[in-house]
């Protein structure tokens, strides 16, 4: 599987091959690990210098106390130790931020996984001109920039020209001009109709992919042996998508715990305490108050509470490898 | 529709429940795509449509001024050609600098090549918002703040990881037996690298600074942190437009639909590779 010159021939495999030979493989394969390193060289210079080091950088960050005095003498901040974290871990507000963002992917995810799954399921069973129509429609939603999107959305809900008012007015409520965002959980629930909108076509397109890979004819058998749809749903459908499922969950997981562009647009740029997540409040303390140190601590606490889900996605895509 | 449905109809699908999944199909359909046609609806239409407590559902006045006015902001088409230039420098280098990690990942054997498919795979997953906060005060203190070579630079960093682990997917898809022909045939490694599957990776090269592009152009977090509102692309100026002026929708959406043209147009080109890139990209040993 590896690179061919470093694969010993199989005909002198077994035996001592003569010395000489070994020698020039094993200077062959030195040279090849030589260029190897060598091409790879400004993709790790690159993110050593632009990644790692920042990273490093943040880390160091979070332990001092820097501000805006900082900021333009190029002094070197004082050192906090833990104070940041304590501030952090010792605030309501904060606890806050964690619990929303937390409540938010959870909800957000479910729904948007069901959901997907549901529309990928759907599509199996459907005419095949419908199915193109539900495909065009997801590829263009798909498609839209992320900001695009959020900004239909703002214009949809808007209190005074927003059809959404419009039409539930028509239907016999009466939200003329209804604010979305005065009641949180209303604000949220828009927040988390985008998202989940936003989401559905990579997951119910990925996953109707991945059902291609039932056969057929077991779910056919499994039919005529008297299994109810749901039955072979649950015991055979979804024991193969699986691994799949479990991809396309965590990084639906990871995406929507970094939410920052849907409320921070839907928000004007200013969202609220009860509007903020985890990446705003970050990015809010860093630049809108210039409160360097502790923006950097927020950022180390969201990666850490991440670390656990990325891990898991990195051994999933690993173990598929070698499944493969 | 029966005619249809008689070759498709298997075991216990009645037509009743046919005739509720196409229902739901294509009710389905039409609420995904209603906010983007909401969005080409409002920017086509006059600003006394727009402004109206009534919305119609088809503009009774077909209009382009909403495009003019958003064409004509002062800012406009600066921050196209500022969008543009960054895209195509942080595009640029990463084909180059992902091409030859992709080749020493694809085509050697070599120790700590785990270890590096191990980072390229981890940092994608960094989120790199994080990263601002240290990353300004780098920037800042190399003078690159309010400049196009900054942001391009930290694009090219969001953008170097895929293009590697893209690329790498590709190479591995061309068989080993044309470099093997071509070095007995006389070919030395680099010809081989250069002459056999440079050429045959443009698709994928094609692919991914697609890719590359789309990510690039969608960005306006960091270029709106980074630089003055002089040096913003496209995105920043979608959203500056919102908070500074109240909001003017129509040409609000007519300055959605531009930025977003060609993000679609390339975006529906190679939605394949996206969707297997985000998944299937198994790591082949």
């Amino acid at each position: 599987m590896h690179a061919v010159d470093s694969r010993p021939n199989p005909a002198e495999a077994p035996q001592a091959p003569p010395p000489r030979h070994v020698a020039r493989a094993r200077n062959r394969s030195q040279r090849d690990s030589r260029v190897a390193w060598l091409l790879s060289l400004p993709t790790l210079v690159i993110l050593i210098a632009m990644l790692a080091y920042p990273l490093y950088r943040m880390i160091v960050l979070s332990f001092q106390n820097m501000r805006l005095k900082e900021l333009f003498s190029g002094a070197t901040p004082p050192w906090a130790g833990f104070d940041q974290y304590t501030k952090a871990l010792t605030d309501g507000v904060f606890w806050g931020v964690v619990g929303r963002t937390a409540a938010f992917t959870v909800v957000s995810v479910t729904l948007s996984v069901l959901l997907g799954l549901g529309i990928a399921l759907l599509m199996r069973r459907v005419h095949a001109r419908v199915r193109i129509f539900m495909m065009i429609a997801m590829m263009f939603v798909w498609a839209l920039p992320q900001l695009v999107a959020a900004q239909s959305f703002r214009w949809l809900t808007d209190s005074d020209f927003g059809v959404l008012n419009y039409v539930l007015t028509q239907l016999g409520f009466d939200y003329a001009t209804h604010s979305w965002f005065v009641n949180p959980w209303e604000g949220w629930a828009v927040i988390t109709t985008l998202v989940v909108w936003a989401g559905i076509p990579f997951l119910a397109i990925s996953l109707s992919a991945g059902l291609t890979q039932v056969p057929k004819e077991l779910l056919e058998a499994a039919t005529v042996d008297g299994a109810s749809p749901w039955q072979a749903l649950r015991n055979i459908t979804l024991p193969i998508l699986k691994p799949l499922l479990m991809i396309v969950t965590t990084l639906s997981v990871i995406w929507n715990f970094g939410l920052f562009t849907q409320n921070w647009a839907l928000r004007d740029g200013h969202p609220e305490p009860v509007y903020q997540t985890l990446a705003t409040f970050s990015y809010t303390q860093a630049f809108g108050r210039s409160n360097y140190s502790y923006g950097s601590a927020i950022a180390v606490i969201t990666v850490l509470l991440m670390l656990g889900v990325m891990v898991f996605y990195i051994r999933q895509m690993f173990k598929i490898g070698e499944v493969d | 529709m029966a005619k249809h449905d008689e070759g498709v109809v298997t075991v216990g699908r009645s037509r009743i429940g046919t005739f509720f999944a196409n229902t739901t199909g294509i009710v389905f359909g039409l609420v995904m795509i209603f906010p983007v046609y909401w969005v080409l609806n409002t920017a086509f239409k006059p600003d006394s449509e727009v402004r109206s407590f009534t919305p119609t559902f088809f503009p009774n006045e077909f209009t382009l001024d909403n495009f003019k006015s958003a064409l004509g902001e002062e800012l406009f088409i600066p921050s196209m050609i500022n969008g543009l230039i960054i895209t195509a420098m942080a595009v640029a280098c990463a084909l180059v600098v992902g091409f030859l990690a992709a080749l020493a990942i694809a085509r050697f054997s070599f120790y700590g090549r785990k270890a590096i498919i191990l980072v390229i795979l981890a940092v994608q997953l960094v989120p790199f918002l994080a990263l601002l906060i240290p990353l300004f005060l780098m920037l800042q203190g190399a003078n690159l703040t309010n400049s196009l070579v900054g942001v391009a630079l930290v694009y090219l960093v969001l953008l170097l990881p895929y293009t590697v682990w893209t690329l790498r997917g590709f190479i591995s898809g061309i068989p080993r037996e044309l470099d093997e022909a071509a070095m007995i045939d006389g070919c030395t490694r680099p010809q081989v690298f250069w002459r056999i599957i440079l050429p045959l990776t443009g698709p994928g090269l094609v692919a991914t600074s697609v890719y590359g592009f789309i990510q690039a152009w969608n960005e306006f977090i960091i270029i709106n942190t980074l630089n003055n509102p002089q040096k913003q692309n496209l995105m920043a100026w979608l959203l500056y437009n919102q908070t500074e002026r109240g909001t003017a929708w129509g040409p609000l959406m007519a300055g959605a639909i531009i930025t977003s043209i060609p993000v679609v147009v390339f975006f529906l080109i190679i939605q394949r590779n996206i969707a297997t890139g985000l998944t299937a990209g198994a790591v082949k040993g």
